[in-house]
Parts: structure tokens; C-alpha cells; sequence
């Protein structure tokens, strides 16, 4: 009888262990782990690629013309991009329209000085598991990610600057 | 005590031991236990250093042996008639490659840099590379030029160099693609 109780409990203990397992390679991939290097086309005609911009704080846009939050983001971080960038921030933002001309006008619109990159393909917001819009990645000087938000409302920005400033003081 | 409990148990007793042991050993002043631990880790540093460059040339050799190995390098000279955006390669008709260039890079390919663009594994025989050159000619003009390339590939590694250079006379870009002896 007493065996089968252990028996009971060391099945239950390996599950619980199972489930924590899955639960990490889950999040693995997007929080904790180096951001995936890439290299896109901007809208200006450059190309970019996230791995040069190591030593400096990266905040990763991911955005489309049809998403209705993603004009405000844009604009949050032309003004974060303002701030930040003597003291080392690099915005770059990618947006998933399949005609450039769309981004381009969005981003015109929004008054953004940052590169607009076209993952039209959708390669690299598949890797960075961009399934909601907008997908807003802070990424280290060491290349790794660190936080990960959609849409921000007041208290989300408030948690997301000090994030910002923890990352530009490392 | 029930087993799992037993399977638990012994690596609480190694922390604990372990835990204890630090505890009975002299404790050196902070300053020479410090410098200490510096030289350790620098030690550790350098271990890891050479254990992965040890690593990265076993890959290479494992995945890449020298009896398939191709490797395909982009140079360029002057550069005046020709801006590169990227560069595409195929080979038996198969994209094996399309490589993206930043303002960075082709700094770095104008100041004498070469590029490993692409390694890979090719089996003995007759193969064709094509590589082909995107980015703007004169005037801003947006340009593409596809190279080729007949490969006889025999036993041992072989260099693949794909040179952009400027042709004067024609205010040209010209694209050279050659095997390396």
C-alpha cells in the first residue's frame, strides 16, 4: 500500500518537474535568450542588422499600418528615441507590411526618425513570436532580450521606463 | 523513508556538506582571497576561451570536412561605380545564399576586408555557381549582374573569390568570379 503511495507521489513529482521544463522552453526563446541576429531592408533604402548594434541598448518595434495601437507606439518611441539616445538607446522598428509604400506612410505620418524595416516575408516576426501587434522587445548591450510588452497603457509605460533606465545605466 | 524522498535527499546532504566544509576552512584576509579569485577567473576565462575555439574547429572540421568543403569569399576594390546591396548565391541552381549588406560592411569590404560569405559541403564533380550583385550602379540607378561560374570539384577544399572592382575605362562595375589555386 505504502509503495504504491510513493509510487503516487514520485509520478506527481515528475510531472511537476515535466511541467516546469515545458514551461521554461516555452519562454526560453523570447525572454532571457539573445535576440535572434538579423538583417532587414529599411523603407530609406539601407540595410540593417541588430547584431551592430551591440554596447547599445536596443528597443525592437514590431508593427504593421493595419494594427490600431501601433501609430501610438511609434510615436512613444520617436519621443523615448529623443531622450535616450545620447545616452546609448537604439530604436529600430519593424513593420510587417507587405507594401513598403504603407509603412512609409504610416511612419511619415507618425513623424518617426528611426529605421522602419520590412519583414514583409514575416521570417523575423515569426522568430520573435510577434503574434500580437504591437510587439515591443528591450534587448541589453550584451544582445539579449530583457522585456517584452504589447500595447502600453500609463502604468506600463511607467514600468517600462524604469526598464529603459535600468538597461541604459548596466 | 518513502524513495523519491531518498532521491532528494542525497543532494541536500552534499549542499550541506559542502556548505559546512567551506565553513571549517581558514578564512584568508579579504585582500589575498580577492586577488586570488581574480586569477582564478581570468584562469577560467581563458579555459573557456580555448576550450571554445577548440569546439568551433572541431564543428568545422565535422561538418565542413576538407575533402567537400567549398568556401565562397566577397572582396571589393574602389567600389566608385558600384554600391552594394546584397549578394545572392547559387549553386546548381540552389539559393545557398542571400546575403544582406550594411553601410558597416561594405565600409569594412572597401577599406580590404573579404567576406566569408558562405561555407559549405560540394561532392567531386562538375557544379555551377551563380552568384548574382544587388545594389545601385552611377546616377543612383538601381543595378543587378549575375556572375557564373563552372566549378570542378576534385578531392580537397576549394575558394570561391567573387571580386566587385571598378572598370575605368567603361565607368563600369565589374563583377570577377575566380578559384582560388
Amino acid at each position: 500500500m505504502a509503495s504504491t503511495q510513493d509510487g503516487a507521489d514520485a509520478r506527481r513529482a515528475g510531472r511537476i518537474v515535466l511541467a516546469i521544463a515545458i514551461l521554461i522552453a516555452i519562454a526560453a526563446p523570447v525572454m532571457a535568450s539573445t535576440a535572434p541576429d538579423f538583417a532587414l531592408r529599411s523603407v530609406a533604402g539601407g540595410n540593417h542588422r541588430l547584431s551592430e548594434h551591440r554596447g547599445e541598448v536596443v528597443a525592437l518595434l514590431f508593427w504593421a499600418s493595419w494594427c490600431g495601437d501601433c501609430r501610438r507606439e511609434l510615436e512613444r518611441f520617436e519621443r523615448l528615441r529623443v531622450t535616450y539616445a545620447p545616452a546609448g538607446l537604439v530604436v529600430l522598428s519593424v513593420s510587417l507590411d507587405e507594401e513598403p509604400a504603407r509603412a512609409a506612410t504610416i511612419a511619415a505620418a507618425a513623424g518617426i526618425d528611426y529605421p522602419v524595416l520590412l519583414d514583409a516575408g514575416k521570417k523575423i516576426s515569426r522568430t520573435y513570436q510577434a503574434d500580437r501587434l504591437p510587439l515591443i522587445l528591450l534587448i541589453d548591450r550584451n544582445g539579449v532580450i530583457r522585456a517584452r510588452h504589447d500595447a502600453l497603457d500609463e502604468r506600463e509605460e511607467r514600468g517600462l521606463l524604469v526598464q529603459l533606465r535600468d538597461l541604459i545605466d548596466e | 523513508m518513502r524513495p523519491w524522498m531518498k532521491v532528494m535527499a542525497v543532494p541536500a546532504i552534499m549542499l550541506l556538506a559542502l556548505a559546512t566544509g567551506r565553513a571549517e576552512e581558514p578564512v584568508p584576509p579579504p585582500a589575498l582571497e580577492r586577488s586570488a579569485l581574480d586569477a582564478e577567473v581570468q584562469e577560467l576565462r581563458r579555459e573557456v576561451v580555448d576550450l571554445n575555439r577548440d569546439l568551433f574547429m572541431l564543428e568545422e572540421d565535422l561538418l565542413f570536412p576538407a575533402s567537400t568543403q567549398i568556401a565562397v569569399f566577397v572582396s571589393m576594390d574602389v567600389g566608385t561605380f558600384f554600391d552594394l546591396d546584397s549578394v545572392q548565391i547559387r549553386i546548381d541552381g540552389k539559393e545557398v545564399s542571400n546575403y544582406l549588406y550594411t553601410a558597416r560592411e561594405r565600409e569594412a569590404l572597401l577599406r580590404g576586408g573579404v567576406h566569408r560569405i558562405w561555407l559549405g559541403n560540394m561532392k567531386a564533380g562538375e557544379h555551377e555557381l551563380v552568384a548574382f550583385f544587388t545594389g545601385q550602379g552611377t546616377h543612383e540607378r538601381d543595378y543587378k549582374r549575375g556572375a557564373t561560374l563552372a566549378i570542378e570539384k576534385g578531392v580537397g577544399s576549394k575558394y570561391v573569390e567573387l571580386r566587385i572592382s571598378d572598370r575605368v575605362r567603361k565607368l563600369q562595375p565589374e563583377f570577377i568570379v575566380r578559384v582560388w589555386e
